[in-house]
């Protein structure tokens, strides 16, 4: 670290006011940015992360309160600047959210809100020269043709757009330091790698620092030279990162890297291969389901989004299956066929030998009772006025199976299970943390004894920690019920740690199936290698991003051209591969991949 | 283009409409008791001439090829004429009826013509009115929820929506005409006299555009991009006027569409009380005579203005968000 600090933290505190008086949330911070630097701070959920990162840029409103310290730019502390002043210093301060969907009008083009952003904070730039600066700055940051991106609104952008588009929208006035709180949350891996690239190169091009939040480490590690560790709202270590991970000094700091799953280090997951002999418990045979979308602007011509496209794959009993693929690629719409929210268009789904479609009455009843649901967000999926109890009671009383107080032992006996305490039964679902709802939503769906539990996203909105205990538990479960699972997640490094088996899906095809180690060590498909190489990790990467990190995002699942789906964006296309589409291929083994490079190997080997 | 298809896809929807409209009025008024004719000769016409005169205008035809013949005029833009009112203006008493005068009898496009002007003018400055006072009250108590200029909004909406607008307009007819002289109250003689009616038909409006607008401004400034405006260094009254006002007008306009169809309810009872010489006063007349073509010609034209105002309206939100498509 070379010069003076560009930005001093000091004893900054921030507390939570009360009824009853303050309850401190973030205490004690200090630290110093230098110019160029980028600063990783990492922390677990509730930890403050948030709060700091908002205190960095006087962004603290009732009821919360900075009870003490400063933060000093320029020699003057910006906590304690007029509103005024503070105005004008926003050019030099830049802060980007984790919520990029609601942080511009959505009733305005984005390119205009960012020229009225500028012009605010720099009323000195002329509003050509503004107009020409975003439109330039939108090609920096590889937004596709920003001439006309530049006049599209927040709802045509994607996730990971809109997050390049806030980023041009706190780089516009070239500031002295950004602050980026939890910045790829939302995004997929394989855009989150572009953005954190995008990062490291903003700080060499426009000379900014950067203050970069995360709860991932690996992910921090990637980009930041240093970083902070924040425990229960108090700075507990600081290093070099390559000195962080390789030795940790605190508790907090061991235990979280010892809890982050190892990809290209650790054994294959220890789930016995289930015996060959036995049925598939579910089937999915060329299912396909497509919706119909009014064209914009047109008069009543309508076109086909096809979401899931001739999948068709088989599940054992006793699996850890797992779907992975970008989001908009058909993992959900793969789920509602599976639990028979819908029906494919084309196709069948068998459950058990049974075609689902056409269950009804009792046996729809009992499909229903033996595969489980367990959703992504752990927030809205609960009733907020209905107890615990009655929460988890609830389907035991749709399917009639127990009633008076066998139905509270039965629930009680499932919340110990799932490690939810029984003083519990009678609470509202109001106070509970994250973890605590997600293993409400699994109680909910083990108290029916079920075959099968599809998580859709279950774990994704968890930290590390509660991660990792939720997947000690699924574990527990399916070694005393027989549970299959099927997980549908967009991360590679949990679906590493559970899944015996996993299929990769892009715009709605499955493009690859493979054990778990064949996937990970040696996949079939570019697109597999290109999510590998995106993976964040602490470990020597075996894929090198330079070679197949993808640049953008999958193409719109409308009116698809011909050839293979992965064309726009395979290193590898060559050809044949604009013509026609490749089909699942052998590749020795159970293991399947649709590429032509697959079967290109293939003649060779035979020849 | 998206303009072109909206419009072409709302104005096919909005000529069913009417022509639905235009359908149920024909047939109801035709199943409900009370012969026209009947009231047209007066109570000593023999029967036959009755009949003789109903079957001469086709009334005894049966309600679908009257209807047709109906249609066939409207299309042409002849909404046919009057039973009662001769073209000189003031309606014709029952006993006066004579086969011969009915060339004489007035157009009912005239009689629209000369009384629309007079109720869109009333509705628009009601409309105005609402608006101005609507915006004074309700964007404060949306920027203060729970504090006064909240409450106060609350307070105001509640004693105009518990306040007739029969009594108000007596009162305020009795208060300001009356009593102090500032306005003129009763009947036509120039614009002034369509204040006090216009008023009264705003203090109608304006609760639930209040409370809309409280609402949806108090909605709008949670939105996560009015706070991360201040951070991006907009200024308050920016992020106020530029966003927050814009979007919160997006349901502000969709409840004036609906709003406007209920105006109608109140424009007949301002204009009987204050016998101002509109639509509203027009179709009290014609339904009390059974003047059939000019009630359908009535309800034609208000349920065609209706279809406009809502295309309008939905072209307006559109172009304020993109988002909406209708
Ligand atoms: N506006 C608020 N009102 C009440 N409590 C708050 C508020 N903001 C934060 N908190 C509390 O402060 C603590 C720290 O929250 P913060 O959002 O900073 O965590 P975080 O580290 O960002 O977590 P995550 O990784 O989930 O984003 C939590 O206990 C939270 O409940
Ligand atoms: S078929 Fe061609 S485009 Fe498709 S993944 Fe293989 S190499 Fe790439
Ligand atoms: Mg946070």
């Amino acid at each position: 670290m070379t010069g003076t600090p560009l930005l001093k933290v000091r004893d900054l505190s921030v507390g939570l006011e009360t009824g009853g008086g303050i309850r401190p949330i973030i205490s004690g911070i200090g630290f110093d940015l230098a110019p160029r630097e980028i600063l990783g701070i990492i922390g677990a959920s509730g930890a403050g992360k948030t709060v700091l990162s908002r205190a960095l840029v006087n962004w603290i409103d009732p009821p919360l309160k900075v009870t003490s310290g400063s933060v000093i730019y320029k020699s003057q502390n910006i906590l304690d600047l007029p509103a005024q002043k503070l105005r004008t210093l926003r050019r030099e301060i830049a802060y980007v959210g984790a919520n990029p969907a609601g942080a511009l009008d959505p009733t305005l083009p984005v390119g205009q809100q960012i020229v009225e952003k500028l012009r605010a904070i720099a009323p000195e730039v002329p509003h050509d020269e503004a107009r020409k600066r975003v439109i330039d700055l939108l090609g920096a940051v590889r937004i596709p043709s920003p001439q006309m991106r530049y006049h599209e609104y927040p709802s045509q952008f994607s996730g990971g757009m809109m997050q390049r588009a806030l980023i041009v929208d706190a780089l516009v006035s070239n500031p002295a330091f950004l602050v980026a709180d939890n910045v790829t949350q939302p995004l997929d891996v394989t855009v989150a790698a572009q953005v954190l690239r995008l990062m490291r190169e903003l700080t060499t091009r426009f000379d900014t620092a950067i203050v970069f939040i995360s709860s991932s480490l690996p992910l921090v590690s990637d980009a930041a030279d240093q970083i902070l560790v924040l425990a229960e709202g108090r700075v507990v270590e600081r290093q070099v990162t390559k000195a962080l991970v390789a030795t940790p000094q605190h508790p907090y700091t061991r235990e979280l890297i010892s809890q982050i799953p190892k990809i290209w280090t650790s054994e294959a997951v220890a789930i016995d291969p289930p015996a060959q002999s036995r049925e598939p418990i579910i089937s999915i045979l060329d299912a396909t389901r497509s919706y119909r979308v009014r064209k914009r602007g047109t008069f009543a011509s309508y076109s086909t989004v096809r979401a899931v496209r001739n999948v068709t794959f088989d599940v054992f009993p006793g699996e850890n299956f797992g779907i992975v693929g970008e989001s908009g690629c058909g993992k959900s719409t793969l789920m509602r066929l599976l639990s028979r929210l819908e029906r494919p268009d084309s196709g069948h789904v068998l459950c058990d030998g049974q075609d689902i479609a056409r269950l009804s009455g009792k046996g729809l009843l009992k499909f229903r009772r033996d595969f489980q649901l367990v959703l992504q967000d752990p927030f809205n999926s609960l009733p907020p006025r209905t107890a615990i109890g009655a929460i988890i009671e609830e389907p035991l009383k749709t399917h009639g199976i127990a009633r008076g107080e066998q139905l509270r032992d039965r629930v009680l006996s499932v919340m110990h299970e799932v490690g939810l305490p029984g003083a519990l039964y009678d609470e509202l679902p109001l106070g509970l943390s994250a973890g605590q709802r997600q293993r409400v939503n699994v109680a909910r769906a083990m108290v029916l004894e079920p075959k099968v539990l599809i998580m859709d996203e279950t774990l994704s909105s968890l930290d590390q920690t509660e991660q990792f205990k939720l997947l000690k538990l699924f574990e527990q479960l399916q070694v005393q019920h027989g549970l299959t699972y099927v997980y549908i997640s967009h991360d590679l490094a949990m679906v590493r740690r559970v899944c015996n088996r996993v299929a990769v899906m892009y715009l709605g095809e499955v493009v690859e199936i493979a054990d778990n180690s064949r996937l990970f060590f040696d996949p079939g498909h570019p697109y597999t290698k290109a999510l590998l190489s995106a993976v964040p990790t602490l470990e020597e990467r075996r894929y090198k991003p330079e070679d197949c990190l993808l640049e953008g995002e999958p193409p719109s699942p409308i009116d698809l051209p011909p050839g293979c789906s992965f064309t726009s964006r395979c290193p590898n296309a060559f050809g044949r591969c604009h013509q026609q589409s490749p089909v699942l291929t052998a590749r020795g083994g159970k293991d399947l991949a649709a590429c032509f490079l697959v079967e290109n190997t293939l003649t060779h080997a035979a020849a | 283009m998206f303009v072109l298809s909206f419009l072409v896809r709302r104005l096919a929807q909005g000529a069913l409409i009417v022509f639905l409209v235009t359908l149920l009025i024909f047939t109801l008024l035709r199943v409900v008791p009370g012969d026209p004719v009947r009231l047209m000769a007066g109570g000593m016409a023999p029967e036959a001439l009755i009949e003789q005169i109903a079957k001469d205008m086709g009334l005894r035809d049966p309600i679908l090829v009257q209807f047709g013949r109906y249609m066939g005029g409207v299309v042409r833009g002849d909404l046919g004429q009057s039973f009662v009112r001769p073209a000189s203006g003031a309606s014709t008493g029952g006993s006066s009826f004579g086969d011969s005068t009915r060339g004489e009898r007035a157009e009912v496009l005239t009689l629209i013509g000369e009384t629309l002007p007079m109720t869109l003018q009333l509705g628009g400055l009601a409309i105005l009115f609402a608006l101005v006072f609507s915006f004074l009250v309700g964007i404060p108590g949306g920027l203060a929820p729970g504090r006064w200029p909240d409450r106060v909004a609350f307070y105001i909406s509640s004693i105009f929506i518990s306040l007739p607008n029969f009594w108000l307009g007596i009162v305020l007819a009795m208060l300001l005409s009356v009593q102090l002289g500032w306005l003129p109250a009763i009947g036509y003689g120039g614009f002034a006299y369509t204040i006090l009616p216009a008023i009264v038909l705003a203090v109608e409006l304006a609760p639930v555009l209040i409370r809309t607008l409280t609402g949806s401004v108090a909605g709008v400034m949670m939105e996560p991009f009015i706070a991360v405006g201040n951070v991006r260094g907009l200024s308050r009254s920016r992020i106020i006027v530029a966003h927050a006002l814009r979007n919160a007008s997006v349901p502000l306009l969709n409840l004036i569409g609906i709003q406007i169809s209920g105006l109608l309810g109140g424009v007949l009872v301002v204009e009987f009380i204050f016998d101002y010489p509109g639509l509203g006063l027009l179709t009290i007349t014609a339904v009390l005579q059974r003047d059939f073509p000019l009630i359908q010609g009535i309800a034609i034209v208000t349920s065609a203005i209706f279809v406009f105002i809502n295309i309008a309206v939905d072209l307006i939100a559109t172009m304020i968000d993109p988002r909406l498509e209708y």
